[in-house]
Parts: structure tokens; C-alpha cells; sequence
């Protein structure tokens, strides 16, 4: 194989905001009887950022996102917001609302008491009039105006979740957490909402810290990402920088799809790893930190990296056609190679002419740019 | 199978239903029906004994009804918040409370009663200056009121408890996260919510106390409720006044219970 330079760019988003923090974790441990919900985290949020807390089900972003909202305290280490330790700080006394997975609408109140509940809790008292110019206002920000008095629960489960954030953002917090806001509404309407919600970050420009274990949803809403697994944090970055410079294979399969070939570190050089594979292949990719030679490792290459050919070309891999999918604008191709198994392949429709698409069965030739392929350690 | 259900229901209302046809009897005996007429019922409601015994127990279901209401949900909420062994005790008390016979709970109560006031009696005696008549604690209206107000807290704290679990917690820190001390969410989200039961309590707490005799009968010392009349009434014969009186006891009772059942019934706002 021939030698290519690889570009070894990290995004600078890991880099400490300029701005102080509208707010922290500080080395953040929650033990749960002899559970670690939350590991050390260290987490520093900028101000109007959109950040979003991914991981599956009982990783602990729920807990960091509950002790950001004061409903769990530290075991120890502090939880900083606005400058303050807010450790002892109850929920209402703290400047940030939260979007409940069940939305938590009031049954026995309309939609516009539902809105203006925070702000009837205010001391000294808001004027009635002020109440509802600003409950008016954050149905409009919601585009439910007109929705006053109705019953919240004969409304349709995406006016329900709109009339929650309005209840949230009408307090003008300094932090807006959502906890998996989205789970409940239908794939399309959960579509909608996510570029609804995204404007909503942008035009009113409160700081949002969101959990989901949807990974499309973290990736299309975020400006950054905390992946986390066990109560750790252990990767944070852009959505890009997640999904092209993951540091673990788990980030790798987490965030976007990917194919995984394990074998063992031969040698690094200038940031290029070489791995020998159990049948015998030399495969090159980007090293990643802490590599050396002997380690168990993992090549990772998104299917979109993997290109087909019809006839073999310096460095390619013979394979066959295993199963088709038609997406449309993609075609989503299953390979089967003798060394090493299975290959998810994306090929895009684009500019490639109808004879250019593979059947079933057909032998073809796979190679990849080794620049865009990671290696990564196993874990 | 039918044949038999419907014998259990004969057996089961026959009497109910000669009673409440014999109060609208024109004639004095219960052996004839002779025509009908609402004499009874003017002659209960004329008579100054039957009116007193009616006072004091629409006074003793009403005052009891209302601290027991009010005693009850706040037990109940605090039962909520409890958890562990604590919490199993005090449940199972509860349910104890309602499952023991009203003869025990009569019994027990006198027996409590009397012992207290043997000792508060010399102790307030003592206190009071010599040439004043020092008050005198003793069975009557308070103690009555007091028996029912323990009974039928249980049955409050029962209703409240279901309603209370049935409402989703997160509704509580979705009022903390609106800035909501616990004390404005108890006010302005727990108790709209919880309201139904408690009205369905208190209903079901009058009409246990207002139908309540054996308990009564321990309890009341001098004081006679409607119960405890018409008890004292039968040892002379049942006459149809007394059928009147039964009549509406029962009509009144039957409309509270399914008022509460109506209430307890009624679609939970989501």
C-alpha cells in the first residue's frame, strides 16, 4: 500500500470557551446504593450553546441533567451555574427549566396557566397584565397562540410538548434542560419539532442542555456533544469532530454507523497505524492516541468510506454482493469479504449512471482512502 | 346459578324494601297495608325527640367528617413521602383501623376515654381555683366526635392515598422547577388534584358517622344520635315512624355514597 499523508486536524471545540461558563460540573461523582450514576464528571457549558448529553439508557445523563435541575444532589463535587455552587440550592430556587420526558403538564390548569405558573410564583408578585403579555408571547414563540384556554390534555401530543417548552422558556432561564423531549412524538413529528427546536435555541437564545439516546437527534440539533457510558463523560466534541475523530470504538459505533475490523497494532509511524488482521491483511488508518505496536485494535471505516469497484485497483479487496437495500438517494450495500467478513457499504446515487449499481451476488472490488480510516483501541 | 343470586337479593332487600313501604302505610300496623300516606314522616319530624337526635347527629357527622377529612389527607400525604418499613406499619394500621369491628372499636374507645378522664378530671380540679366550679370532662358530644373522627380518618386516608399514588410524581418537580416552594405545589397542585378524593371522603366519613350506633352507643353517654333513637325506640315496638325515619336515613345515606362514588368515578383529568 502506498504511503498518504494523513490529516490529523482536530476540531478546536474542546478548547475552554473564552466567555466564562453559564455552567459546570466540577469532578461530579452520584452513587446510587452501589450504583455510579455519575463518574468524575468535568463539564464546562458556554453560554447559548446547544449541548446535548448522549449516551444509551442508564449511562447517567439523566442524572447529570437532574443535578443541573437541583432533583439529585452530588455525592460529591460541585455543580456550578451562573458562577454559583448551586450544590445546596433547591430546584425552585435555581435559575433553569426543564423540559420532563412526559412533558409534566398540570391537568387541572389551561394552557395559559400552565404557562404562567413560574411566573406566578415570582416574589415580588408580576402583574397580571405583565403575566399574560408574556405568557402571549411565548405562545407565539411556540405558535400555539389562540390556545389560551384549553384543556392541555385534549390537545395532540406535539402541542402538549410545545405548550412545555413555552411553560419553560417563559421564565427566561439561564439554562433550558430537555430530558429526551422528542421520545414520545411520532418519527415525523419528532422530525419537526427538532428544527422547531433548533430555531427556537437560535431566536431566543437561551443556553440548552438536552438528553437523548437518538443519536441522529444529537447529531442534527448540537453544537456539542458529551457521549457518556457508565457515568462517564468520555468523549465531548462538535457533532463532525464526534463522528470523523472518535476516540474509542464505542464513540465509533455510538455516533453514526461504522464497520469494525479487529486485529493487532503492528507499528505507528507518523500517526499511521498498521494492523495485522487475524487472516493475514495489513490494513493502514489514523492511529489514535496511545497506540503502540502490539496493542489489540480496531479499524473502524464508515460505510459511506468504502468505495466498490468492478474491477480490481492497487490495494483493493475482492468481495460479493450480499444484500441490497435501495434508499433512494443511497444504496445501502451488504459485502462479503473472505478475511473480513461482513462490510456495511453507502454508495451514493449521485452522478453514477444505472449500469453502475451492483446485484446481488455479483463479485465486486472494495477498497478505502487508509486517511479516513481510524484506528482505534478496542474499547 | 341466577335462581340462586336472585334468592341473595330477595333475602338481602325484602326487609329494606317492607320497611320503607310500610312508612307510607296509612294504618298504625304493620300487618295491613291501608292505604297510602306521608303521616309518619310529619309525625317524625313533629316529634321534639326525634328532631334533637337528628341535631346531634347531623352535628357529630359534620364536625367529625371535616377533621377527619382534614386530619386524613394530611396523614395521607405524609404517608406518601414515607418510605421502608415505617410506611408498611403504618399502612397495615390503617387498613386495621377499618377491618377492626365497630364493637372493639367502641369497647377500646370508652375504655380510653374513661381512663383519661379519671386522670385530666383530678388534675384540672387541682388547677382550678377552689371557689370556682372546675370543668368536668365527660362522655357526650366531644367523645362522640372523637371515636368517629379516628374511624373515619382511616377511610380518608385510604380514599387520598389512592388518588395520591395514581398522580404522577413528576408533577411535583415540575412545580419545584417552576420555582414552587413545596408548600405553593401542595397548594396550587397536589390539593386541586387530590380534591376529588377528599370531598369522596368526607362524604363517606358523614354517612359512617351519621349511621354509626354501635360505636355511638358506647360513646355518647347522655348525648342520643338518630341511631341510638331509633334503637331505644324499637325496645317499644317498631312503630312507622320509626319505618319513616329508617327510610330516610337510608334514602339520605344512599344519595351521600353514590354522590362520592360519582366523585371518586368521574374521568381523572388525564
Amino acid at each position: 500500500m502506498t504511503h498518504i499523508p494523513i490529516d490529523l486536524q482536530y476540531a478546536t471545540s474542546e478548547q475552554p470557551d473564552a466567555r466564562p461558563p453559564i455552567a459546570a460540573l466540577r469532578n461530579v461523582f452520584k452513587v446510587f446504593g452501589d450504583v455510579v450514576a455519575a463518574d468524575q464528571l468535568n463539564l464546562s457549558i458556554a453560554p447559548g450553546e446547544f449541548l446535548s448529553f448522549l449516551g444509551p439508557s442508564g449511562c447517567g445523563k439523566t442524572t447529570a441533567l437532574r443535578m443541573l435541575a437541583g432533583f439529585e444532589a452530588p455525592t460529591s463535587g460541585e455543580v456550578l451555574i451562573d458562577g454559583q455552587v448551586v450544590n445546596t440550592i433547591e430546584p425552585y430556587g435555581r435559575p433553569v427549566n426543564m423540559v420532563f420526558q412526559s412533558y409534566a403538564l398540570f391537568p387541572h390548569m389551561n394552557v395559559a396557566d400552565n404557562i404562567g405558573y413560574g411566573l406566578r410564583q415570582r416574589r415580588p408578585r408580576l402583574a397580571r397584565a405583565e403575566i399574560a403579555r408574556k405568557v402571549g408571547r411565548a405562545l407565539e414563540i411556540v405558535r400555539l397562540t389562540g390556545f389560551e384556554k384549553r384543556r392541555v390534555w385534549e390537545m395532540s401530543g406535539g402541542q402538549q410538548q410545545r405548550v412545555a417548552l413555552a411553560r419553560a422558556i417563559v421564565n427566561e432561564p439561564k439554562l433550558l434542560l430537555l430530558d429526551e423531549p422528542l421520545a414520545a412524538l411520532d418519527r415525523k413529528l419528532r422530525k419537526e419539532m427538532q428544527i422547531e427546536l433548533q430555531d427556537l435555541q437560535r431566536q431566543i437564545g437561551i443556553t440548552f442542555v438536552l438528553v437523548t439516546h437518538d443519536q441522529e437527534e444529537a447529531l442534527s440539533l448540537s453544537d456539542r456533544i458529551c457521549v457518556m457510558r457508565e457515568g462517564r463523560i468520555i468523549q465531548t466534541g462538535d457533532p463532525q469532530n464526534l463522528y470523523d475523530h472518535p476516540k474509542s470504538r464505542y464513540v465509533a459505533d455510538f455516533v453514526g454507523t461504522s464497520n469494525f475490523i479487529d486485529g493487532r497494532v503492528e507499528h505507528v509511524a507518523d500517526g499511521v497505524a498498521t494492523l495485522a488482521t487475524p487472516s493475514g491483511l495489513r490494513l493502514q488508518g489514523a492511529a489514535n492516541a496511545g497506540l503502540k505496536a502490539g496493542d489489540e485494535a480496531c479499524l473502524s471505516v464508515r460505510p459511506e468510506q468504502i468505495h466498490m469497484h468492478r474491477d480490481a485497483a492497487p490495494g483493493s479487496l475482492p468481495g460479493t454482493v450480499h444484500n441490497r437495500i435501495f434508499l433512494g438517494e443511497h444504496t445501502e450495500y451488504l459485502v462479503q469479504q473472505p478475511a473480513l467478513g461482513s462490510l456495511n457499504v453507502l454508495a451514493p446515487r449521485q452522478g453514477q449512471p444505472d449500469d453502475l449499481s451492483f446485484q446481488t451476488g455479483e463479485p465486486v472490488h472494495i477498497n478505502w482512502n487508509p486517511a479516513r480510516a481510524l484506528v482505534l483501541s478496542p474499547d | 346459578m341466577r335462581i340462586y343470586a336472585f334468592c341473595v337479593y330477595l333475602f338481602l332487600y325484602t326487609p329494606i324494601a317492607i320497611i320503607a313501604l310500610f312508612s307510607f302505610n296509612a294504618g298504625r300496623h304493620a300487618s295491613q297495608l291501608q292505604g297510602f300516606s306521608v303521616q309518619w314522616y310529619v309525625r317524625a319530624f313533629r316529634n321534639p325527640f326525634v328532631m334533637d337526635a337528628l341535631e346531634t347527629s347531623l352535628i357529630v357527622a359534620f364536625v367529625s367528617a371535616t377533621l377527619a377529612s382534614v386530619l386524613g389527607t394530611l396523614a395521607a400525604v405524609g404517608l406518601q413521602t414515607m418510605r421502608g418499613p415505617a410506611r408498611a406499619v403504618f399502612d397495615g394500621v390503617i387498613y386495621v383501623a377499618i377491618m377492626i369491628p365497630g364493637i372493639v372499636i367502641g369497647i377500646a374507645t370508652l375504655i380510653a376515654l374513661v381512663t383519661v378522664f379519671d386522670v385530666l378530671n383530678p388534675l384540672l380540679a387541682s388547677l382550678w381555683f377552689e371557689d370556682r366550679q372546675p370543668p368536668r370532662l365527660s362522655m357526650g358530644i366531644g367523645s362522640l366526635i372523637a371515636a368517629h373522627t379516628m374511624f373515619t380518618m382511616a377511610l380518608v386516608i385510604v380514599i387520598v392515598r389512592a388518588r395520591l399514588a395514581s398522580l404522577e410524581q413528576v408533577l411535583g418537580e415540575a412545580s419545584a422547577d417552576l420555582y414552587a416552594t413545596p408548600l405553593a405545589t401542595f397548594m396550587q397542585v397536589t390539593l386541586p388534584l387530590i380534591a376529588p378524593a377528599i370531598l369522596a371522603g368526607f362524604l363517606l366519613s358523614f354517612t359512617f358517622s351519621f349511621d354509626d350506633f354501635i360505636i355511638a352507643f358506647f360513646v355518647a353517654g347522655s348525648e342520643t344520635t338518630l341511631p341510638i333513637y331509633v334503637f331505644s325506640s324499637i325496645r317499644r315496638g317498631v312503630t312507622p315512624e320509626i319505618n319513616a325515619i329508617g327510610t330516610i336515613v337510608m334514602v339520605a345515606s344512599l344519595l351521600l355514597l353514590i354522590i362520592a362514588q360519582l366523585i371518586l368515578r368521574r374521568r381523572p383529568e388525564r
